[in-house]
């Protein structure tokens, strides 16, 4: 004997079949109690399946049925139009060849890599996520190249592309970038010269010792041009890097303060270094005071009106040419000792400052 | 006629033929899934409508190369489509209409109950047969999706046990089994009143009265 679900099942096909020829099926299927072989169980759930079979409820009215279909083209046309030529092929050849597919996924993501690499080439801001990928290129293209001589060029190519790229920074929006890409310049530059020293006394070498050189006159020349754009900070770091390339900038070796005793007299600030330049402007924790300065005894002397008593923590200058240059080595002096640079050392034995110190 | 793939294929292309055909396939299946569903035919067929839009939307996105896959996808989208109703359903009030809806006007009890009289006439009639589909909607819809399924795919779309039992991803044991507990869920949940014997006399007598 059969299962009732089985059983239930050979009713529901024989009903089916009926259904399918298109003829109402015989009485005895419709009423199972002329039928032999009863099974009221089954009769009950076969009528059951009857009612929901021919239930009008369930069944799409003709004119429903048809507006419906004339939507459906509509919105198929208006699809059509939106997508003409639409790629519909290209899902379905990677369903039909999977290999095909793995190797368009390659491809692309190949093309995805030669793309970041690409794109990371041009990016020139040391803020940038993607200049990360920029660095390590440069560095796998100096692994890879088969020679010192290569390696040297390469180095001073970075150098260059650097210092071209300084010049989109080079304004007080990208400050921090500028003294990044600056610092990464520098950086650049010794590792060229580090490069040309490994390389053998010859040809090759003159030739790059020439070319280093031709450089580092040119950068000079862009930084000096690049120094009135920038902001005071920018431009002492600036200087400092005009130093390291040979070129003659302020150095300020220590300052003398001398505040005043009483309210009504002036405070004079007196400043000991090189290449101070006739009409340099005195510079107060990163701030431009505007009092003139003159040489005496060796010393810049500024004299000007203080206003309190504290001792700033930086003093510099900044130069007729635009180069800056600051200390923090200041000492303390007494109105009596003025101009001698007798006084009492409050510094922090640091030479020229790099703009670091507080305004 | 067309084997099912040649047509799902042109129906990608966007052919409106090949859609056409699918559509008249797949009509009844989605209609009566819907309207099992729901409780009067206007949200039905705004629900079939916005399957079938879904269908010709995501057709070219189709994997499916035969019957059985493309009824379980388009099953799948009304399934999706009647959930987001009751999910919407859920946070506004509920419309009680004062007119007799077209569902009520058409006979409602045509097939289901025979009204002694004209059922179109007698308000108590016509509610009484709105009660009773509520009733029935209410019992479907505490099936589960696979029961569901099966008797939309045995019994609307008329398809054998092998090809619901591909529709569904299982054995034709199963597809019997689910048929089974199916109806008699629906059997115990309708009662008695609607015994399987008035159900007959319903059909009997609806032979009679054709012409």
């Amino acid at each position: 004997m059969k299962s009732l679900p089985e059983r239930l099942n050979d009713r529901l096909e024989r009903r089916t079949v009926w259904s399918w020829q298109g003829e109402e099926p015989p009485d005895r299927l419709l009423s199972p109690e002329h039928a032999p072989n009863r099974d009221p169980e089954v009769d009950e759930l076969v009528a059951l399946a009857l009612r929901l079979q021919s239930a009008r409820p369930l069944q799409a009215d003709p004119d429903f049925a048809r507006q419906l279909e004339q939507r459906i083209l509509v919105r198929n046309a208006a699809l059509r139009l939106e997508r003409p030529g639409s790629s519909w092929w290209f899902p379905r050849l990677l369903r039909v060849h999977p290999v095909f597919g793995l190797a368009l996924s390659l491809c692309l993501l190949l093309l995805l890599g030669t793309g970041v690499l690409a794109v990371a080439a041009q990016v020139t801001n040391p803020n940038n996520p993607l200049y990360a990928v920029t660095r390590w290129e440069r560095q796998v293209q100096i692994s890879l190249a088969n020679s010192p001589e290569k390696q040297t060029e390469l180095e001073l190519q970075f150098a260059r592309d650097r210092l071209n790229s300084l010049a989109s920074l080079a304004n007080s929006a990208h400050a921090e970038a500028y003294r990044k890409a600056l610092t990464e310049l520098d950086q650049q530059i010794t590792a060229a010269s580090r490069a040309i020293n490994t390389l053998a006394a010859g040809a090759d070498h003159d030739r790059m010792v020439i070319e280093l050189a031709a450089f580092k006159a040119d950068t000079r020349h862009t930084l000096r041009e690049f120094l009135p754009h920038l902001a005071l900070p920018e431009r002492l770091v600036t200087t400092d890097e005009l130093g390291r390339l040979g070129d003659t900038v302020p150095r300020l070796t220590s300052a003398v303060i001398v505040l005043p005793v009483h309210p009504n007299e002036q405070t004079t600030v007196s400043i000991s270094g090189d290449d101070i330049q006739p009409g340099a402007q005195l510079l107060v924790d990163n701030r431009l005071v505007q009092v003139r300065g003159s040489f005496q005894n060796g010393l810049y002397v500024f004299v000007a009106h203080w206003v309190g008593n504290q001792h700033p923590h930086s003093i510099g200058i900044l130069n007729p040419d635009e180069t800056a240059a600051q200390t923090t080595v200041i000492t303390p002096g007494s109105s009596n000792e003025h101009g001698n640079g007798s006084s009492n050392h409050v510094g922090n034995e640091k030479g020229n400052g790099n703009g670091k110190g507080k305004p | 006629m067309e084997a099912i793939d040649g047509q799902l294929d042109r129906a990608r292309r966007g052919e409106p033929e090949a859609l056409s055909a699918l559509y008249r396939l797949l009509l009844p299946a989605v209609f009566g899934y819907i309207a099992a569903r729901v409780p009067d035919r206007a949200t039905a067929e705004d629900l079939t409508s916005e399957v079938f839009v879904k269908m010709v939307e995501g057709i070219s996105r189709l994997r499916a190369s035969d019957k059985a896959g493309l009824v379980a996808w388009i099953l799948q989208i009304a399934r999706v489509t009647v959930a987001g109703y009751y999910r919407k359903r859920e946070h506004q009030p509920t419309f009680v209409p004062l007119e007799p809806a077209d569902w009520e006007e058409e006979a409602p009890g045509e097939n289901w109950v025979i009204p002694a009289s004209n059922p179109a006439s007698d308000p108590a009639q016509r509610a009484e047969a709105r009660d009773e589909w509520d009733t029935v909607v209410k019992a479907i819809n505490t099936l589960t999706e696979e029961q569901r399924q099966v008797l939309i795919g045995r019994l609307i779309l008329g398809y054998d046990v092998d090809t619901v039992a591909r529709m569904l991803g299982k054995k034709a044991n199963a597809i019997k089994a689910l048929q089974f507990r199916a109806l008699q869920s629906l059997q115990r949940l309708l009662g008695k009143e609607r015994s399987p014997e008035h159900a007959l006399q319903i059909h009997t007598r609806r032979k009679e009265d054709a012409p």
